[in-house]
């Protein structure tokens, strides 16, 4: 692995190593495209009832991809990603459903539109010093405030939400296909390497080393003439975009996004769980953290309903995919701090 | 020619002694457990039923099997849940409780071309997509209000009360509002004026008086009310705790007033509160026996949501008897066409489904907590018991 180079907690400055870093975000590519072959062809052995876990897993990556820039790299602790998301969400809806507009042009002017509500939002933040919880604490309450504007505004039909058309045949410029579509699964997968391989260029740039190194000590670096400000923005910009983009395509695949789908709380940690899970501030960690939460409910309900002999007795029990997750976020807080990722990395340097 | 038509999803055929997979969406885990359980009970019930009494004639008396998904009150986990159900031979649907997460199990179910049957779903808005698929049993949120607007002016007048002014107190969001409104318009046209229509939020709602007193300022004669079960109760509580000088209080659509622990939840409060809504029909012998044996099997009551399922899996057995194939769209045209004599709900007449696919003769009736237990007390048909109103001592 790129030991040094993608060590967080060094204290030299990473741009003395021009040479090693270029090898590594070259190794980190080839990884990158290794997975996408991989990944490529999953739905080919893989039932047909799993399409939807395996979207759904895809958006809960590219989230998770999202907020760990912001969040892992940037040091920026957001709690309020589904503003950014939501976003995204209602962008595509809106300018599809009022001006026939298409979601791929959707879902880059959302990306846009979030990313200069996320600087906002990250300005008036670190304009006033918020750190730490207190900084997560008002992403959250801006992440309501969308909330509660996309409860009362009439362009966004307030809580009745907006429905997507469906078309009698499928259209790329549109983004719709058959349900079954494997499209459905391919575009995500693109979506969430493009992100990655973003997370990749980012964190091996120059800009990226200056974020890590706002990160780790802010005073240091400022003194080392880094202009905090804009480099914690220009992160805040990226991250919000990636998020954005999941969002669009949340609408496109599910045709329906209201209030609670696109801000409430709990997409705020479907952004978060999966990168804390599979290992903050590390770029495969939150891949690995979506694997593991997007399936898991899927993978116990699924047990449950037909369990195997010595699971008997869990025939037809509910929630217990809350309980196992609730567990498992326990243990991996207590056991793994760093994520799944994270800590082997860790123990493998060693 | 019986048996072997193919299903569009996923390949399962039915024919003699087959099973035929209906796929029920509620939600099972989270915080509408309870109701989704009992939705599922219901359905499961009907299932049995039918199978007892020897299958699907039409289909060599094949049986039904009731296969459930966990919507776990998310639509998108709904939607994959639906997903699932389909693409593992369901040929029909059921569910789902909930509004938003019925929007995308409909657009799941009329992507996949299997006809969905929603048990309980409220909002207008579901069925004006102009799926081809989805059919529902209940009224809709306007209808309701406009029944409940024609019948607390008919019972006035059974009554021989004069009811003039309402304050109307709802629940914010889609459905709260789609009932008010929809009550508003029907009440100016049977005279009857809202004085004022207060709305409270939807989460974190632990006292009502605030809202109660704002809506009782402008001196109403009713008080109209709109929600889910918590907040009502503490409506219920609030008007008595304040004690106003008023006919009444009256639910439209309300998920507290006719449930049968609502007399015991608020106690005092719950006095004579009247409640127009769907429910299942207490006058029906069928729909008694039921009952009593939802009870008997899984110990508790069978609230009306708990019957609709019910009804709702008897609508698809209809369907399949009527077609005598267990392909999605053959049962799609055969429900569409179907006519359910003695239906297990309070409603007008049969179940039947105008183009659209909403019931045409589902209303509503009023439903009075009395001495502890939930009376259907208007119109005269559907009574078990006398209407008291004015319902409160003057």
């Amino acid at each position: 692995m790129s030991a040094t180079t993608e060590s967080p907690r060094g204290t030299k400055l990473p741009s003395a190593l021009p040479q090693r870093t270029h090898d590594g975000a070259r190794r980190q590519y080839i990884y990158l495209a290794v997975g996408l072959v991989v990944l490529f062809f999953l739905p080919f052995v893989l039932p047909e009832s799993s399409q939807p876990v395996l979207v759904r897993t895809l958006i809960y990556g590219i989230m998770a991809v999202g907020w760990n820039l912001m969040s892992g790299y940037g040091g920026m602790f957001s709690f309020g990603h589904a503003a950014f998301f939501g976003v995204g969400a209602y962008t595509d809806a809106v300018l599809l459903t009022n001006f026939g507009i298409s979601p791929w042009i959707a879902m880059i002017i959302g990306a846009v539109f979030s990313a200069g509500v996320g600087v906002l939002i990250a300005y008036l933040c670190l304009r006033y010093k918020l750190a730490g919880s207190y900084f997560a604490l008002a992403t959250f309450a801006f992440a309501q405030m969308f909330l509660l504007l996309a409860q009362n505004l009439e362009l966004v039909n307030r809580t009745e939400g907006i429905n997507i058309p469906l078309l009698p045949e499928d259209s790329w410029a549109m983004l719709q296909f058959g349900q079954d579509s494997f499209n459905y699964y391919w575009i995500p997968l693109l979506l969430l390497a493009a992100a990655v391989a973003v997370t990749i260029a980012f964190v091996y740039s120059r800009p990226g080393r200056y974020t890590q190194a706002i990160r780790d000590d802010p005073v240091a670096a400022e003194s080392l003439g880094i202009p905090i400000m804009k480099y914690r923005l220009i992160t805040v910009a990226l991250s919000c975009a990636i998020t954005s983009i999941a969002g669009s395509y949340y609408t496109q695949y599910y045709l329906f996004v209201g209030p609670e789908q696109a801000f409430s709380m709990h997409v705020s940690t479907d952004a978060i769980v999966p990168a804390v899970i599979g290992g903050v501030g590390t770029i495969w960690g939150p891949l690995i953290g979506a694997a593991v939460v997007g399936p898991l409910s899927e993978l116990v309900a699924a047990v449950v309903r037909n369990p195997p002999p010595f699971l008997e007795f869990l025939q037809g029990v509910s929630g217990l995919d809350v309980a196992i997750y609730a567990v498992l976020l326990i243990v991996i807080v207590v056991f793994l701090p760093k994520g799944i990722y994270g800590t082997i990395r860790e123990r493998l340097r060693k | 020619m019986v048996g072997l038509t193919a299903c569009s999803g996923g390949g399962a055929s039915a024919g003699a002694g087959d099973t035929i997979a209906i796929g029920a969406v509620h939600p099972l885990s989270g915080g509408l457990a309870g109701v989704g359980g009992m939705m599922n009970d219901g359905a499961a019930l009907a299932v049995e039923d039918i199978n007892e009494a020897g299958g699907i004639e039409a289909l060599d008396g094949a049986q039904l099997e009731l296969r459930d998904g966990d919507s776990q009150g998310s639509a998108q986990t709904g939607q994959s849940e639906a997903q699932r159900l389909i693409s593992e031979g369901a040929v029909a649907l059921v569910g789902t409780y909930q509004s938003d997460v019925t929007e995308n199990v409909a657009s799941a179910a009329e992507r996949a071309d299997v006809p969905m049957v929603i048990d309980v779903a409220v909002d207008d808005k579901i069925m004006e997509q102009g799926y081809e698929n989805i059919f529902r049993i209940q009224p809709n949120a306007s209808s309701m209000g406009q029944a409940g607007a024609e019948t607390l002016a008919a019972m006035g007048e059974t009554a021989g009360v004069d009811v003039e002014k309402v304050a109307y107190l709802h629940i914010e969001g889609a459905f709260g509002t789609s009932v008010s409104e929809a009550f508003t318009e029907e009440a100016e046209a049977q005279g009857i004026e809202v004085v004022s229509t207060v709305s409270y939020p939807a989460t974190n709602f632990s006292d009502a008086t605030t809202q109660v007193k704002q809506a009782l300022s402008a001196d109403p004669d009713v008080v109209v009310v709109t929600g889910y079960y918590p907040d009502n109760v503490l409506v219920a509580e609030a008007v008595q705790a304040l004690n106003p000088d008023i006919l009444g209080v009256f639910g439209i659509a309300s998920g507290a007033f006719d449930d049968s622990s609502f007399p015991a939840d608020a106690g005092a409060a719950a006095t004579n509160v009247l409640s127009a809504n769907y429910h299942y029909a207490a006058t029906s012998e069928r729909s008694q026996d039921i009952r009593e044996r939802f009870e008997e099997k899984y110990g508790r009551p069978m609230e009306t949501a708990a019957m609709l399922s019910y009804q709702a899996v008897e609508v698809i057995a209809a369907g399949l008897e009527e077609s005598g194939s267990a392909d999605p769209e053959a049962l799609r045209d055969a429900i569409a066409n179907t006519s359910i004599e003695d239906p297990l709900l309070a409603f007008d007449g049969p179940i039947e489904f105008d183009e659209t696919g909403e019931n045409k003769n589902a209303t509503v009736i009023v439903m009075q907590s009395q001495d502890g237990e939930i009376e259907q007390v208007f119109p005269e048909e559907f009574a078990t018991a006398e209407l008291i109103f004015p319902a409160r001592d003057q």
